[in-house]
């Protein structure tokens, strides 16, 4: 889901009773998107392993366990 | 047709219709494609979601999403190559531009108070308004719950 700030997601999951994540700037989302859906219309795509998984977001800088499959 | 081959060339077939018109097709519609019975492609169909190549609608068992597509209407718009895709979601309407390599405009809301949010694609550069997407799960539970992920 997308919000405005920090804050906003605070009070959003308060209210709603929902668990709290983790969230990204839409930079690092964009940057994230551009390594994990640039090859999704090849017709040689087959999915990805964990492995394959692990590496699109270490390369992005996401290596909380958080970020692992 | 190998039934491997046939679910790879069927998820190509649904990913290439949605570029092109903006939906997927019915089971039916890509049993007439590949000229099989609509249960072969069904089947297909059932086999994608089960790799998680594709999300089949839990009632209709039609595809619902082709990541980073919707094929039924979301709060996250996406104009690119002069027609509109729908995005699962936050991630998914930056993955949009990201998988059709192309400049983009895109229409969202913010959650919680349902405010219009503006952002453009333009030659790899994202623009426009600001904000955070959440994630609320961990990435190993995110097929526990993909419509609430």
């Amino acid at each position: 889901m997308l919000f405005r700030s920090e804050e906003a997601v605070d009070a959003w999951c308060e209210a709603q009773n929902r668990p709290r994540g983790k969230t990204l700037t839409l930079q690092k989302t964009w940057e994230l998107s551009e390594a994990w859906y640039g090859n999704r219309l090849s017709p040689d795509y087959r999915g990805r392993t964990a492995e394959e998984i692990r590496e699109v977001f270490d390369d992005v800088g996401l290596r909380d366990e958080y970020w692992h499959p | 047709m190998e039934q491997d081959l046939l679910d790879w060339e069927m998820r190509s077939f649904v990913y290439a219709r949605i570029v092109e018109r903006g939906l997927p097709p019915l089971a039916e519609q890509a049993a007439d494609e590949f000229g099989i019975e609509t249960g072969e492609a069904r089947a297909a169909y059932e086999r994608l979601h089960e790799r998680h190549a594709l999300f089949l609608d839990p009632q209709t068992r039609e595809v619902r999403m082709a990541f980073p597509f919707s094929a039924i209407p979301t709060q996250f718009r996406v104009r690119a190559n002069d027609r509109w895709y729908w995005a699962n979601c936050a991630w998914d309407m930056l993955g949009v531009p990201a998988a059709l390599h192309s400049d983009a405009e895109i229409h969202a809301e913010y959650a919680g108070d349902g405010s219009p949010v503006h952002m453009s694609v333009e030659n790899g550069q994202l623009r426009g308004d600001d904000g955070v997407v959440h994630f609320p799960l961990p990435l190993r539970h995110w097929y526990d719950d993909l419509v609430f992920t």
